[in-house]
């Protein structure tokens, strides 16, 4: 490299301006996701080197970097405490990086840059995979590349036109891409389990239930899932999404698991209707748990189907995941086991004396137990109950407060007392978490499903009916819904309980960009994201290239994008129409002679072409001769070629 | 006049070559090449078999940092870092191609500048045109170690690029081969490729110092016509520097290119005409008696003088002027080689 004329060149400010640029806004979507020593290390460095750009004196030296960056290294351990795996090693890249720019002193330094680069573009995607972020950072990958390119010119580029070459390069490159990427044999497994580690507090439904632990979590428009059904949409409130089941309760806090059943499986419904069949696409949850409605009759075959008919898979979910599944409608559960009846009958200890009595008065007027259901359903309904996303908070018997003082809660609130009410009346019953709802997206026609949706049931158990769905939250009577600030910037994810109002026209307008946006990023989930093995397989069963397996997949990868590249260099070495006045006067004249049967050879030479056509064509000597001698001098200045 | 056989490749300089090996291997691998031939009208045609292309450092630092990606998203499975790990690699390869097609058709053009003394670079121009209606970007010229800045070239246009070249000896320096290579677009490879040239810059012999000057004297012969006395109207020639000498009479060109003090001699007694003659220079070897002559012929022709050359079997007759001059040095430079 150190014969290149180019490379001996000095550095251009404006090339080290462009790459601290490159860096900085490649390092402002992760900001977001690294530890403030790291952020403040990189930006304490960006300002050096955008101050050195003034002033190149203020570039430290190898005695200051040699500190630096064991400081950086640091800064990255004390984090992260490793310098490898998706956090520590994206922190010791960008750290690196940014070092790297203090260090730019010769042309060879941007371009060490510019080829690292890639890295700190992708390790990205392990963090934030949204369509946007791709975009924004394929925005920067381009103009890494006009960089590259700049640099290769070495001043002859304006910067417009290396971008203008980066962004042909890049559309030139689309189809290859697109070959690769659709063909590419995909891993069943990982080939290390590295692992992913969970970077933010990721919101989400758990596996227990607290007073406050999802009026926290319906403040989140965080995506849940986005599900799309073969058919009709079921009605609005059919849409109860199962998650985990939670049978235990210390009397605080309920908790999920499957710790009483003594079957593996769910039992055969004595009866199932009204079957829908539909496809979730569920982001990561880094739970197991798949969310179905309820009740599921059909679940992905890796998935397995608690008694308790919770559906779980084997790992967390880390990634996007699609699943399909079958669920009914309507159903009949059967008959309970002795182990689920002992467990949705266990008590916690701090039941109080008042809570005994009030079940005693609806056993003492009902005659069955589903009149007892439906005295408990009347009384949050009759008595005044409100429902607050901000109720007052709880002491040490949250259930015993909320019946007989406060009166104002969630759904946690609600489902928890309700399930334990029951059992206290001798009916067994258990609280399913999940989502209620969902948002229909027109565009795309699919459900949206917020955190905001997120919902606590109660399921209790009555002869001859099975497990029965009871939601005391939707007892509550409307009037003493309270609506309130917070749910005015959720507006559309705000849970449908709450009334919001008209939000007017403005409100409508940027909805309807939301549900665009939404689409957006869904087909994108459903097509780039989660492209996996049996995705890839079922593209080319619809090509008839169902048969290629591992080695065969390479060769058609290797085979098709061949091809591709062989078209698109084609179409690359054909170059432009002439725009040089000369050459078009030169092709004219070789087209005129060409009808007159003297074709020009490739390899002939103006002269050469002449002297062959004054040969073989006396009378053409002349015209051809005065248009040589005008076009020679013009072509190749006043030096003519050396003639023999 | 038959061609001078070519000089020898020139000594590489530290700051172009890598070592002493390289050079010389590189010219080795340079003879094996394919190299587009000359045509007809002296141009040489880059073809699709002439061209060579290899990643450069960059290159294979950009590919090894495509397989750690590659690794890093399929082990995550992460699609999104399979897509750019993909985008990433095909603009490599479609780089590569538009790095290939930058030199394919390029017509190429060598010709020698103006001749040289000894020690002096030669100045080779090198014409690069483009018929396929392609705009070509950075092509630099190489011409053994010598290589020239990259140059764009615009579609249908063409460029004239200079090389130049050190000489060492006497002669001509000739140029059978020039290596064209490119970076472009992005420097991630270096496509390359030879074309054959036939070129060539006459390289006087390197005059010598005017330290020698008194033997010389000898060979300036005497007008026939006899002594017609010492004057001051006529320049004959030059001496060195005798205490009393007029400071009127001295060559203060001389001095100042560091030839020491010089008298120019004035007289009327003296011939207008000089014999440069191999014969009459002192018993020394054959390059330095080339040198001294070389070093009389620019005297006398600065003097404004006629002057003859005789050299063993070649005689150049008694004339004056720059066309003679060059016709003199020529005949020195290749005095000997054949």
């Amino acid at each position: 490299m150190g014969s290149d004329p180019a490379y001996l060149e000095g550095l251009r400010p404006d090339q080290a301006a462009a790459a601290t640029g490159l860096v900085t806004l490649a390092y402002l979507p992760l900001a977001a996701q690294m530890e403030t020593a790291v952020t403040g290390y990189v930006a304490l460095l960006v300002a050096w080197r955008v101050v050195s750009l003034r002033w190149p004196k203020a570039l430290p030296n190898r005695w200051v970097l040699l500190p630096l960056t064991i400081a950086g290294m640091a800064a990255v351990l004390a984090a992260h405490h490793t310098l490898v795996g998706q956090e520590g090693g994206t922190a010791f890249l960008a750290t690196m990086l940014a070092l790297k720019l203090l260090e730019v002193r010769r042309p060879r330094d941007v371009r060490a840059v510019t080829v690292l680069f890639g890295f700190l573009l992708v390790t990205q995607f392990l963090f934030d995979q949204s369509a946007w972020l791709a975009l924004y950072l394929a925005t920067l990958l381009v103009a890494n590349f006009a960089l590259m390119a700049h640099l290769t010119a070495a001043g002859r580029l304006s910067a417009r036109r290396a971008a203008g070459l980066a962004a042909r390069l890049a559309l030139q490159a689309a189809p290859l891409t697109l070959i690769l990427f659709v063909l590419f044999p995909r891993l069943e497994a990982p080939l290390w389990e590295l692992g992913k580690t969970k970077s933010r507090a990721l919101t989400g439904i758990s596996d227990s239930l607290e007073p406050g632990s999802i009026s926290d979590l319906v403040l989140s428009r965080a995506l849940a899932f986005r599900a799309r059904f073969e058919g009709a949409v079921p009605a609005a409130g059919k849409l109860y999404w199962r998650g985990p089941v939670a049978w235990t309760t210390d009397g605080r806090r309920w908790t999920g698991g499957r710790p009483a059943s003594d079957r593996r499986s769910p039992p055969p419904l004595a009866r199932a209707q009204d079957k829908v069949r539909y496809q979730v696409l569920l982001e990561p949850s880094w739970q197991r748990t798949l969310f179905v409605l309820d009740l599921p009759v059909q679940v992905p075959s890796d998935a397995s189907v608690g008694a308790d008919f919770q559906v779980r898979v084997a790992r967390d979910i880390q990634d996007v995941r699609r699943y399909r599944a079958v669920s009914a409608l309507t159903y009949d559960t059967g008959e309970i086991s002795p182990d689920e009846k002992a467990a949705g009958l266990e008590l916690p200890p701090n039941v109080t004396h008042r809570m005994r009595r009030l079940v005693a008065d609806w056993q003492h007027q009902a005659q069955s137990p589903q009149q007892v259901v439906r005295a408990a359903l009347r009384y949050f309904n009759e008595e005044p109950f409100y429902y607050t996303l901000q109720p007052p908070r709880l002491g040490a018997n949250p259930a015993d407060e909320f019946l007989f003082e406060t009166r104002r809660g969630f759904c946690e609130h609600y489902s928890s007392s309700f399930a334990l009410l029951m059992r206290i009346a001798g009916i067994p019953s258990r609280i399913v978490l999940g989502y209620l709802g969902g948002e229909l997206n027109p565009i795309g026609s699919y459900l949206i499903v917020r955190q905001s949706d997120a919902h606590a049931w109660v399921e209790v158990w009555l002869q001859g009916r099975g497990w029965v769905r009871v939601d005391p939250t939707a007892a509550v009577a409307p009037e003493r819904v309270e609506p309130s600030d917070i749910l005015t910037d959720l507006a559309g994810g705000a849970p449908a309980r709450f009334q919001i109002g008209d939000p007017g026209e403005l409100y409508r307008w940027v909805h309807g960009l939301r549900l665009l946006a939404d689409a957006v990023d869904a087909g994108w989930r459903n097509w780039v994201l989660d492209y996996s093995r049996s995705r890839q397989q079922g593209l080319l069963n619809a090509f008839g290239l169902g048969f290629l397996r591992e080695y065969g997949l390479a060769a058609a990868m290797i085979l098709g994008s061949a091809l591709m590249l062989a078209l698109v260099a084609a179409a690359i070495g054909r170059g432009r129409r002439p725009r040089d006045p000369l050459q078009k006067v030169y092709l004219r004249f070789c087209r005129q002679l060409a009808t007159r049967g003297l074709e020009r050879h490739p390899s002939e030479g103006p002269m050469t072409f002449g002297a062959r056509i004054a040969a073989a064509r006396p009378d053409l000597r002349q015209p051809v001769q005065s248009f040589l001698s005008l076009y020679l001098p013009l072509r190749y200045g006043r030096r003519a070629p050396n003639q023999q | 006049m038959k061609l001078a056989q070519a000089s020898e490749p020139p000594r590489c300089r530290s700051t172009l070559g890598g070592g002493t090996l390289r050079p010389r291997l590189r010219v080795s691998l340079a003879s094996l090449a394919r190299q587009a031939p000359l045509d007809s009208d002296g141009l040489a045609r880059i073809g699709r078999r002439h061209i060579y292309i290899l990643p450069t450092g960059a290159g294979l630092a950009f590919g090894s940092v495509l397989v750690l990606m590659l690794i890093g998203s399929l082990n995550y499975q992460n699609n999104l870092g399979l897509l750019f790990t993909f985008l990433m690699g095909s603009v490599a390869l479609i780089a590569m191609h538009h790095s290939w097609f930058d030199l394919l058709g390029l017509q190429v053009l060598v010709r020698g500048g103006v001749p040289v003394f000894a020690g002096q670079d030669a100045d080779f121009s090198i014409w690069l045109a483009d018929d396929r209606n392609r705009p070509r970007g950075g092509v630099a010229v190489r011409i053994g170690p010598s290589a020239s800045r990259p140059a764009d070239i615009p579609a249908g246009g063409e460029v004239a690029i200079r090389v130049r070249l050190p000489t060492e000896r006497r002669g001509h320096q000739t140029v059978h081969q020039v290596q064209l290579e490119t970076r472009y677009p992005v420097g991630l490879f270096r496509a390359w490729c030879y074309a054959r040239a036939e070129a060539r810059v006459t390289v006087y012999p390197q005059p010598a110092r005017l330290t020698l000057r008194p033997p010389l004297a000898a060979a300036y012969r005497p007008n026939t016509q006899g002594d017609r006395g010492v004057g001051a109207d006529d320049f004959v020639g030059f001496r060195d520097y005798r205490v009393g000498d007029s400071l009127r009479h001295l060559d203060w060109k001389a001095l100042a290119r560091e030839r020491g003090l010089v008298v120019k001699q004035f007289g009327g007694d003296r011939a207008e005409e000089v014999w440069l003659d191999w014969e009459r220079l002192p018993p020394l070897g054959v390059e330095e008696r080339v040198s001294l002559l070389c070093r009389q012929v620019l005297d006398a022709a600065e003097t404004g003088l006629s002057y003859g050359l005789r050299l063993p079997g070649a005689t150049i007759r008694m004339r004056h002027g720059e066309l003679h001059k060059h016709h003199c040095l020529a005949a020195l430079a290749s005095f000997g080689h054949g």
